[in-house]
């Protein structure tokens, strides 16, 4: 043994490996190298199903969820589990340095999903290998969908924001700045037109088209994008017509239809509203199920948080009121006669136990409160909701055609029609014909303020009425005979003791926000 | 890698003087020897190195002329009869040389220009003579005999024995025994040896004494172990602190930094938790000078026997020898890239035992850890009179009159009419103190056992430990078994071999430590005192209390004994960790050395929660995750080391490294639905609802290049220039490698003639240093665009997804820390006082930061270098021998580190970067001109009054709520300006005493648990403050809130200024009785050493009375800026042990 030759062992630790600090991320794909057949453009457009606005109904039972802040805003809407931003929206203090967590999760959640998904799939798939025509025809419409659902609620979140169609893979050109509402509603108008016109999608209802975007979902986005336009801000009044039109084309395909009842009773087109997944009514439906995506607290909304003591619901534990309505808001429904405000369909007031040591006792809760998403496997058995959201049904559609029709053409029969299909289906005592009747004889303003009576009777656990106080700027009050009418938005001060001004129809843009892009503070292009 | 040296044979100095020597000096100090006897140089060097066996003292004369340029003058009368001597010293200063060993030998010595006389010593008393037995005196006699042993049990060979102010006298034979006859009277003993710390013993009427001599180390002879190799303490230029096994004592401890805790100044150890697990099994946090990363680790990089290590708290604790700390840019830039935290370098203990032979020893201890402090939480009765009041303010609040209107009431009364929890008259059937169910006394033991054996060509060690902690929650423990062997041999001349195996397992039950779950840290204080643990049929209390009566709406919450006792967070650790080293000795001075070490980690994490822990889970929960890490490196580096001219000392290195890090993960994902509770995790085809599984890769590589030379000139003038490159995988592809230098400069200013006059001053080195290093710790792929993948629910099953991961950066490359340090070692007042200060300036530049985007881009943020960050500080230790009598001694070691931080530069904007905990209104802040940890949020101003009720309504208030700020600020600082440690040894006689103060200062603790304890009332539990403090129309000066019902009323919390404490705190941290058996009597028995010893860890804590935690250092989460943020701790004990060390 010589040193020598141990010496000369080593040296080949000296050599060099050129491979030695090259990545080989194993877990995760290239994104340059990434379009490679057609199930990798199906699951790129795939991710759109699942982020931005569809999560604004995620909730905990201990929180509302970001769709219920509407409902917070309008002061029309309670939560037990009243969590700060609960009381600030509510009494109109919401703040960017204060509320900044969720100002900035409702804006990043949007822009995430806008450019870090659709504008990376609207760019590759064009060029995306392994596509069919129709498939890649098909996917770049889901895309266009999602983005302008997108950019639809930051528009009306936050007003003008910055416009961005293109995907960021470099440091450049981040500091876009605002484009005026206008400009944004021009680009929701062409995806979906574009979606509308090249899609070739299913026209039928969504659950029917497995859960995918159908030429219905699309419609009924554009639809209330064009009644949002013809309301304020832009107040382009002739945008009814084109609201009315994709309605109408809507109402009249025998695909859609709305749910009939089968009884007044648990086969109420309301309790199938509550329990089924699976209705030609639905247009675009946001799904759940017990393992994949279980469906959070909805159920446990509809008790009051002293019934966590109750043993009656162990897999939960715990209950909250989280988007009960005020109370002088039950006043709109015709408590005699409409079938909604009957017990077990939207709301409840009492509730016997079937379950634990208390089984048998009756707990009543003075006031009706939710009962529009009891699901009681759920409540009862597994802890988890499975229940579908359904965000467009047809019944808005209805509503949406009546009033653009009545703003565009008057009361026309055609209008108080629609109106009528959806007062009569509630209606325990009078026909759809009857109500027809009286309905033609409002003027044009009083029809329409039945229409948002309906709306809000109709919608009244789906999350609208804030989109329609801020583009109609109409809130509604009691007036003296105890009904509900519509007076001037600006100046009203809402039960909590919030009074709006102009600064109150948008949330402010989170301070965060305001840091890392100064040039938001700049007037919109 | 410590290479003792052993001489063999008889010889006048003792055996083990060299001991704590390495091979290489001996080598250097053999070079010096011949190269002084053949130069015969007229350089004057003030110090004498020397290693000689049985040689006689005219040679020693020689050496010293040629060393000193001294003429040694003596008469052959002098110095004849004296018996050969053995000497090993380095670099003793030539009057200490000369004074031990001319001593013994009664001479003494005169210096006068350039000659040395010798002569014999003036002895006042000529009645007897020296003597090397026993000879009879006229006077009354007396014999006293006895052995002289080391710390260690080895018996001292040729030690001194003197009778002090005479010259009697003898040595020590080859067993270290000695007899002596001495004159009746109060005289004392003196016993002194070369390399030792002289003895003093009084006589009395003593007839057996027998004395243990310490190793006497001059702090400028040790050597210290710097990155690759080691250094001699007087020749380093850097920043190291250095631990001994010795100071590490730390009583009853599972984690192997504990004991690193306060005993090194600049190095801040946050514990965090008592689970012995640790949080998430997660080391204490350790910062050293301050933090200078952001979204980066800010963890030093730890590196044991040269290979560096991942999870180093799983290491046995009685396995370390001695840990450097490396902390400035001199000592750290041989680590280069990931050198910028600091490094610790750990030195475990091997074979060498001192001399041939074996050495079984065996350590144990037992402690019982207690409760430190209750808190002091509302029982029953105070619990139903804050609800009764609660109740009753409930239509004060705007939602508490809608709910009375609701409900067509007007007031709503607490109803006590539930016979299974209150007695006729209303009164709490049951007062349960919940913090006293939840925990126990906790009763850990620890057993080590050592045999380390030396032979003549190599030593072995053998190393087993079993460690059993139990955590004062219940059915908390983290255990570990634990094997190491080392064996260090020297085959041939030129080939030394070192090899290390280390194999530990650890198995724990863990509890939820982190977030804010409705967990059993939380809820032993928000748990109703009215509920029982268990009721009489045997059932679980839960908050959801089904009397059907109860209206006290609480909220969900699964009694704590009970998540306790059922719930299994089973955690296991096993490491296998091993290096082996081959040095090759080319020639004189030049070593190759080359080492492959690997760090294997397997770790699992095995979950179930019964199907009736309410808001835990209700479903029945299991979850099992894996993950595998393998760390392997392999590096090889040539040493040169040589001293020429005698004054021209050059220790050079140059060398490459190679490392890869590879970690697999997967996780069964959560199964729910289980029907029962009897499977726990073991059948998950149980459950009945299954998630997605999920697994992970990720991997890393460096290729590295270094080199170092230090040089010192005459001993005084030193100098140190590092460099390093480093590639590595984790940056971007045009910038893969970057380029480390530093330089130290240190000045050993008492070796200077001008100094010479200076008497106090034993030794005094000025250092200072300059350079940089860099921070690689990003994930892995963070430079790249990939797509992350995953699955979604579509149309009922599920379906692929795809999304851009992140945003590229291909330019990405290190962060850099420039650090300054300039300061001074001091030792003086006859080595009793031992100064070391720094000043240090570290600029962190090019911060690898998630640096925050327009949300607009889709992303929240990139991985760039921007920003900056400085810390600067001074890093002070002071130890004091402030009493050496014969029979009591008195050290104490003063450590203090003051740090100042502060943000420079963020991103493009300087936008503020909000952190974790993102919490009721409150976050962490990064700012500009602040410190990182910066607390942010409103500051509360009071309560409003009655008389501000207008002023109230505008914000939606009421009075007797909170009144804050209208915007947010900083209202804290969560890392600490001082930190300390004070720590005091005694010694009287066999006892020794260690008391062990730690302390920090200048810091803040932000409570956030005051959000449920204090501000949200009437649903849970709380602070007695709710009760005693809160607002009334009567006691309307005050920070507390009224109490309302939360559930009926609202409530009103935000993380505001209420919540932060002053976070200084004085701990007891140690107390420590130890007594060591007197060796002789022991020795009948071949037992070498017995000492037994008691401790109090955390006997006490000094802290802000408005801190209402266990203690004030904590943290809920694992973010690096959460630090004394936490919502909810983890009990702290107090605790008690006894411990033997035995060997034989």
């Amino acid at each position: 043994m010589n040193r020598i030759y141990v010496l000369f062992l080593f040296t080949i630790l000296f050599t060099s490996c050129e491979k030695f600090l090259e990545e080989d991320s194993k877990s995760q794909i290239d994104a340059g190298n990434f379009f490679q057949s057609a199930d990798d453009g199906f699951s790129a457009v795939n991710s759109l199903y699942r982020k931005g606005v569809p999560t604004f109904y995620n909730t905990a039972i201990n929180s509302a969820s970001n769709l219920m802040i509407g409902g917070f805003l309008a002061g029309l809407y309670d939560n037990q589990y009243k969590g700060e931003f609960v009381v600030r929206a509510q009494g109109l203090s919401v703040n960017a340095g204060l509320d900044n967590a969720q100002l900035q999760a409702l804006w990043q959640s949007c822009y995430e999903v806008i450019v870090r998904n659709a504008n990376f799939a609207l760019k590759y798939l064009p060029e995306a290998a392994g596509l069919s025509d129709s498939e890649r025809s098909q996917l770049m419409a889901e895309a266009k969908f999602f983005r302008a659902l997108n950019y639809f609620y930051l528009v009306k979140m936050f007003g003008a924001v910055p416009l961005i169609t293109d995907t960021y893979e470099s440091l450049d050109d981040m500091y876009v700045r605002r484009s005026s509402e206008a400009k944004v509603y021009e680009q929701i108008i062409n995806d979906l037109t574009d979606a509308l016109a090249n899609g070739g999608l299913a026209d039928k209802p969504m659950p029917q088209n497995g859960f995918r975007v159908s030429r219905g979902s699309v419609a009924a986005l554009l639809a209330d994008v064009y009644v949002n336009m013809a309301g304020y801000p832009l107040n382009d009044v002739s945008r009814y017509e084109q609201a009315a039109e994709l309605a109408r084309s809507l109402i009249n395909n025998s695909n859609y239809g709305l749910i009939q009842h089968q009884d007044r009773g648990e086969g109420s087109a309301y309790s199938m509203l509550r329990t089924s997944d699976n209705e030609k009514e639905y247009l675009y439906t946001i799904e759940y199920d017990e393992v994949i995506a279980p469906g959070g607290g909805y159920p446990m909304f509809c008790f009051p948080q002293e019934s966590a003591t109750w043993g009656e619901f162990p897999k939960y534990g715990m209950a909250n009121l989280g988007y009960n309505p005020v109370s002088f808001l039950h006043q709109i429904y015709d408590k005699t006669n409409d079938l909604r405000y009957q017990e077990k369909q939207y709301f409840h007031s009492s509730y016997t136990q079937v379950n634990g040591p208390n089984k048998g006792t009756v707990r009543r809760f003075g006031t009706p409160i939710p009962y529009f998403w009891w699901e009681e496997k759920a409540a009862l058995e597994t802890g988890v909701s499975t229940k579908d959201k359904v965000h467009y049904r047809l019944a808005e559609m209805y509503l949406i055609a009546a009033e653009a029709i009545a703003r565009s053409q008057g009361v026309t029969d055609e209008a108080a029609g629609y109106l009528a299909a959806i007062q009569s289906r509630a209606n325990m005592n009078q026909s759809a014909e009857q109500i027809k009747v009286s309905l033609l004889a409002l003027s044009t303003e009083e029809f329409i303020q039945e229409v948002w009576r309906e709306k809000i009777r109709e919608f009244m656990f789906e999350f609208k009425v804030w989109n329609d106080i801020t583009r109609t700027r109409m809130y509604p009050e009691v007036n003296a005979e105890g009904k509900i009418d519509f007076v001037n938005l600006i100046g009203k001060t809402n039960v909590f003791g919030g009074t709006y001004t102009e600064d109150n129809l948008y949330l402010p843009i989170c301070e965060q926000e305001l840091q890392r892009n100064p040039t938001l503070a700049e007037p919109p292009l | 890698m410590i290479n003792y040296v052993l001489l063999h044979g008889p010889r006048f100095i003792p055996k083990v003087a060299n001991q704590r020597l390495y091979r290489i000096m001996k080598l250097i100090a053999f070079c010096l020897l011949i190269g002084s006897l053949h130069l015969s140089g007229k350089t004057r060097s003030q110090t004498i190195t020397l290693d000689v066996t049985r040689t006689d003292i005219k040679q020693v004369f020689r050496a010293i002329e040629n060393q000193t340029g001294y003429a040694v003058l003596y008469s052959d009368e002098s110095v004849a009869g004296l018996q050969p001597l053995s000497i090993n010293v380095n670099k003793m200063p030539l009057e200490t040389f000369l004074k031990t060993l001319l001593k013994p030998a009664l001479l003494d010595y005169q210096i006068d220009g350039t000659s040395i006389f010798i002569r014999p010593k003036r002895v006042p008393h000529r009645s007897s003579v020296m003597t090397t037995g026993n000879e009879p005196t006229e006077a009354p006699q007396h014999s006293v005999q006895g052995t002289v042993t080391t710390d260690n049990g080895q018996p001292l060979t040729g030690v001194t024995v003197a009778l002090k102010g005479t010259s009697m006298a003898t040595i020590t034979d080859s067993q270290g025994n000695y007899r002596m006859v001495l004159p009746e009277g109060d005289g004392k003993l003196l016993f002194t040896a070369i390399g030792f710390k002289p003895v003093e013993k009084a006589v009395g009427s003593q007839s057996r004494i027998d004395v243990l001599l310490e190793p006497l180390v001059s702090d400028l002879d040790e050597v210290v172990i710097v990155g690759y190799g080691t250094q001699r303490k007087s020749d380093v230029t850097g920043a190291i602190s250095v631990v001994t096994a010795k100071d590490m004592v730390s009583g009853a401890t599972f984690n192997a930094l504990q004991g690193l805790k306060g005993k090194a100044a600049g190095v801040n150890i946050f514990s965090n938790t008592g689970n012995p697990f640790g949080v998430n099994g997660s080391a204490p946090r350790v910062v050293i000078r301050g933090m200078n990363s952001i979204n980066t680790s800010t963890n030093p990089l730890y590196v044991v026997d040269g290979v560096q290590m991942d999870n180093i708290q799983f290491v046995n604790p009685n396995d370390i020898e001695r840990i450097e700390v490396l902390k400035d840019a001199s000592a750290t830039a041989i680590y280069g890239a990931r050198g910028a935290n600091g490094v610790i370098l750990v030195t475990t203990k091997r074979g060498n035992s001192g001399a041939e032979g074996t050495v079984v020893s065996y350590n144990n201890w037992v402690s019982m850890g207690l409760l430190s402090k209750e808190i002091e939480v509302m029982d029953a009765y105070e619990f139903m009179e804050m609800e009764d009041r609660a109740f009753a303010n409930i239509g004060k609040y705007p939602q508490g009159q809608t709910y009375l209107s609701n409900n067509g009431i007007t007031e709503l009364l607490v109803d006590r009419s539930d016979p299974l929890l209150f007695d006729e008259d209303g009164n709490p059937r049951y007062n349960t103190n919940w913090q006293r169910e939840a925990t126990r006394n906790a009763f850990s033991h620890s057993h080590q056992i050592n045999i380390q054996h030396q032979g003549q060509k190599s030593s072995t060690g053998a190393f087993i430990n079993y460690t059993d902690q139990q955590g004062i929650l219940l059915n908390n423990y983290a255990k570990r078994a634990s094997a190491r062997f080392t064996n260090d041999a020297k085959p041939l001349d030129w080939l030394d071999i070192n090899s290390n195996v280390l194999i530990n397992h650890t198995w724990a039950n863990s509890i939820d430590d982190v977030g804010g779950g409705l967990t059993a840290r939380r809820t032993i204080w928000e748990m109703l005192p009215i509920l029982p643990v268990k009721f009489p049929d045997g059932s679980w209390s839960s908050s959801q209390f089904t009397g059907n009566k109860l209206n006290l709406a609480q909220e969900a919450m699964t009694n704590p004994v009970h998540e306790l006792t059922e719930r299994v967070m089973n955690r296991y650790r096993t490491k296998l960790f091993g290096n082996l080293a081959f040095n090759l000795t080319l020639a004189e001075g030049l070593n190759l050395r080359t080492q492959f070490g690997v760090d294997a980690n397997i770790s699992s994490n095995k979950d179930y929660i019964p199907n009736n822990m309410i808001n835990i889970s209700t479903r029945g929960a299991a979850g099992i995750s894996h993950s595998e890490q393998l760390y392997w490196q392999e590096e090889t580096y040539l040493t040169y080391d040589k001293l020429f001219n005698s004054n021209h000392r050059l220790n050079a290195t140059l060398g490459l490294s190679w490392s890869q890090s590879n970690t697999t993960g997967d996780n069964t994902g959560t199964v729910q639905d289980f029907e029962n509770n009897y499977f726990s995790y073991h059948n998950l085809g149980a459950g009945t609802t299954p998630s997605a599984p999920s697994s992970s890769f990720s991997s890393w590589s460096m290729n590295s290049y270094f080199a170092r030379a230090s040089y010192a000139l005459k001993e005084k003038y030193l100098a140190t220039f590092t460099i390093r490159s480093d590639g590595s995988s984790r940056f971007g592809a045009n910038n893969k490698y970057a380029f480390f230098p530093s330089a130290g400069l240190g000045w050993v200013v008492s070796s200077e003639n001008f100094m010479a006059g200076v008497g106090w001053i034993n030794q005094l080195k000025l250092r200072t240093s300059y350079g940089r290093t860099g921070n690689t710790e990003i994930s892995p792929y963070s430079t790249l665009a990939t797509m992350n993948s995953s699955t979604i629910l579509l149309g009922g099953n599920r379906a692929a997804i795809n999304q851009m991961s992140r945003m590229p950066n291909p330019d990405l490359e290190w962060e850099k820390t420039d650090q300054f340090d300039v300061g001074f070692d001091l030792i003086g007042f006859d080595n009793r006082v031992n100064l070391e200060v720094d000043y240090y300036y570290k600029k962190t530049s090019d911060l690898l930061l998630a640096r925050p985007l327009p949300l607009t881009t889709g992303f929240s943020s990139v991985m760039d270098n921007i920003g900056r960050v400085d810390n600067s500080g001074i890093d002070f230790l002071l130890t004091t021998k402030n009493i050496e009598h014969e029979n009591f001694r008195w050290e104490t070691t003063l450590n203090l580190n003051y740090n100042e931080n502060v943000i420079k530069k963020l991103g493009e904007n300087n936008e503020d970067i909000l952190t974790a905990p993102s919490f009721v209104g409150g976050n962490i802040i990064l700012r500009v001109g602040h410190p990182l940890s910066s607390f942010y949020g409103y500051e509360r101003l009071g309560t409003w009054g009655t008389d501000e009720a207008n002023e109230a309504a505008k914000v939606n208030a009421v009075p007797g709520e909170a009144k804050r700020s209208a915007e947010r600020k900083i209202i804290g600082n969560g890392m600490p300006k001082f930190t300390g440690s004070f720590v005091h040894k005694f010694y009287v006689g066999n006892v020794d005493l260690i008391v062990d103060l730690q302390f920090v200062a200048g810091v803040d603790t932000w409570q956030l648990h005051y959000h449920t304890s204090e501000d949200r009332t009437g649903y849970i539990n709380g602070l007695k403050s709710i009760l005693y403090d809160s607002w009334t129309e009567t006691n309307q000066n005050t920070m507390v809130q009224q109490i309302r019902h939360r559930v009926y009323a609202g409530h009103n919390t935000t993380a505001d200024s209420r919540w932060v404490s002053d976070g200084s705190y004085l701990r007891g941290n140690l107390v420590q009785l130890g007594y060591t058996f007197n060796d002789s009597k022991l020795q009948r028995h071949r037992i070498k050493g017995l000492r037994i010893h008691a401790s109090v860890n955390n006997a006490f804590l000094i802290h802000s009375r408005d801190f209402k935690g266990y203690d004030p250092e904590g943290a809920s989460n694992t973010d690096q800026f959460g630090q004394n943020v936490f919502f909810y701790q983890y009990p702290t004990a107090r605790v008690f042990s006894i411990g033997v060390n035995f060997s034989f």
